[in-house]
């Protein structure tokens, strides 16, 4: 993190907003592609319309019942393939307040954080949690509980940065701020 | 440092970058197509609400769709038309190829310079020595279009190293499709990769382009071949402008190394889901098929054409089978006439397609019903891409796709070619 881009010291504001989460985990697979998450004929809609179809090829019920502040949980390489930010648009537009994973594709990684969908990499996350557990987690610590059955996880920190252009609740709202663009 | 350490310190004013810095660089061309452009101008227009800073630099290419297939279809394009012409950035529109062969094609990647795209192929620029790699729209129109710059973590870097020679009938697709089953789907997350060795060395610079191009789809950041001679004559031949070549210091620090002999492998076909599930041509052999294509982001280059051709002259489709032929430029289609690879394709029953980028994601043609399976050069075989989700989309050589447009099954090319 170099010092120049001046954000070690900002103050941060409202970051336990965005960075504690409690929720109804809906589980998924492995090597889920955007391409299923937002299908692309529909990737040129209203999000909207985009949001009533999220993963329904994986699980029809999970657009239609997901509630705010539930949790998606996934496995390896999620959001492998296009990289389209509808994709976790789409996901943040269904209330999910979180998104853990056993690890993401590098682009949804990147297009989460700059469309402020809060994301973490937690190695074993599968195996420790099932489809309808209730689950904290904890962003600034890096935690994840599940309130199912007590157990706690430790998930892979976030780059200070990123954790900014959260808070911030995206790129768009994040950038402008950074001197270094305009120089 | 290596090449894209170099590239990205001299982009964001450093003289040294490492492994996990953040930094703001300059991005020197930003590559849009169809869809990823429409959306962008959405967001560039509708939330970031600011000027375009280099125009110059941007490039949209419409290579999803060659004749928009509804009305609904023709309106984004034409918004995608209005938006380029408001803002002064540079079109190709419908018919003019595949976005980053028209890319290289028209001069906008050139060594040494940092390439962002829509597209997540846009890795494959890392054949020419640039620093490329794709990102999400936000990224594109908050930071590349506004200002001009990126954020970028400077990735960690894994080197392959690629020796030997192949054997007649197995092409560096082959080698391609299987070096992605080798280092696994996620094997190379946020990573750079150095492909480098005799193999590498020794090959074109449009086969080589099929080597980052499989970066994206290993979990890659950004993929690379450090430039050479063949690498700036080739360059030369698109662009005027000049730029500065940097290359990786000998001793630069990796991740890790991987040494890869390729003498004794054999054709390779990936089948849906994933492209980890790749297998001798053999494994797969006899499994149906009724479509064939030569296309997609690695796909329809003349080399695919000139190889398809030695297999489809003096044979027939097996009935059944449908064979698109979509050359990745207009260029390349120019060379397919004079070359009498046209005459070829069709008397053999194919039907050749405008210049795009074909049946990616079954979004102008390519669509398929549960029962139905295709071969071709495309770069992903995930569900769903064209049609239905219980489609197959077999990934192999254009050898291998026209052996096995020629016998309606999966099949080794090297029964239709005089090898031993």
């Amino acid at each position: 993190m170099p010092s120049d881009l001046k954000l070690m010291n900002r103050q941060r504001d409202g970051g336990d907003r965005v960075s504690k989460k409690t929720g109804r985990v809906w589980k998924f697979g492995d090597n889920i592609p955007t391409d299923q998450i937002v299908r692309v004929d529909r990737a040129l809609g209203s999000m909207e319309e985009m949001a009533k179809h999220v993963l329904e090829n994986y699980n029809s019920e999970f657009p239609k019942k997901v509630q705010k502040g539930d949790i998606l949980v996934a496995g390896k390489h999620f959001g492998q393939s296009s990289g389209r930010a509808v994709a976790p648009k789409a996901i943040k537009a269904t209330g999910v307040g979180a998104v853990v994973v056993e690890y993401a594709s590098r682009l949804f990684y990147r297009n989460a954080f700059e469309v402020g969908l809060p994301l973490m990499e937690c190695p074993g996350i599968t195996e420790h949690v099932s489809d309808g557990d209730q689950m904290s987690v904890d962003m600034a610590a890096g935690e994840i509980k599940n309130e199912t059955t007590g157990e706690v996880l430790k998930a892979r920190p976030v780059d200070p940065f990123l954790m900014e252009m959260l808070e911030a609740g995206g790129l768009i709202e994040f950038g402008p701020r950074i001197d270094e663009w305009k120089a | 440092m290596n090449m894209i350490e170099k590239i990205l310190a001299k982009a964001s004013g450093k003289k040294e970058v490492k492994p996990g810095d953040v930094v703001v660089a300059n991005v020197d061309t930003l590559l849009l197509h169809d869809l990823s452009g429409y959306i962008t101008a959405n967001v560039f227009e509708n939330e970031v609400k600011k000027d375009m800073r280099y125009p110059e630099r941007v490039a949209m290419v419409f290579d999803h769709h060659f004749s928009p297939p509804t009305q609904q279809r023709a309106e984004v394009l034409e918004r995608n038309r209005e938006f380029a012409r408001k803002y002064n950035v540079n079109l190709f529109d419908c018919g003019s190829g595949n976005i980053h062969n028209v890319g290289v094609r028209k001069g906008f990647v050139r060594p040494g310079t940092i390439v962002a795209g829509s597209d997540s192929h846009t890795p494959v620029h890392g054949t020419m020595g640039c620093f490329a790699t794709g990102l999400g729209n936000n990224s594109n129109a908050a930071t590349v279009m506004a200002y001009g710059k990126a954020w970028f973590m400077v990735p960690k870097t894994i080197k392959i190293e690629l020796t030997g020679r192949t054997k007649p009938g197995v092409t560096p697709r082959d080698v391609a499709l299987w070096l992605t089953g080798q280092i696994g789907e996620g094997g190379a997350v946020y990573r750079a990769i150095h492909f480098t060795g005799s193999f590498m060395k020794e090959l074109d610079v449009w086969d080589r382009w099929l080597f980052p191009l499989i970066t994206i789809d290993v979990g890659g950041k950004c993929g690379f071949i450090d430039p050479d001679e063949k690498t700036i004559e080739f360059i030369k031949q698109y662009t005027d402008q000049p730029f500065e070549v940097f290359t990786s210091d000998p001793d630069c620090e990796y991740e890790k190394v991987l040494h890869f002999d390729i003498s004794n492998l054999e054709p390779q076909v990936a089948a849906s889901p994933t492209l980890g599930n790749v297998k001798p041509a053999a494994g797969f052999a006899g499994n149906p098929i009724q479509w064939a294509e030569l296309g997609g982001h690695g796909g329809g280059r003349l080399e695919d054409f000139r190889q398809a051709a030695q297999i489809l002259k003096g044979h027939k489709l097996a009935p059944g089978v449908k064979f698109n032929a979509v050359p990745s430029s207009r260029e390349t289609f120019d060379m397919c006439l004079k070359e009498g690879i046209v005459e070829i394709f069709h008397q053999a029953g194919a039907s050749w397609f405008p210049a795009s980028t074909g049946s990616n994601q079954a979004i102008n043609m390519g669509a398929m019903s549960k029962n139905e399976a295709m071969i071709s050069t495309h770069a992903r075989n995930f569900p769903g891409r064209n049609g239905s989700p219980e489609a197959i989309m077999y990934l192999s050589s254009a050898y291998t796709a026209a052996a096995s447009a020629v016998k309606g099954c999966v099949a080794d090319p090297r029964e239709f070619l005089e090898v031993l």
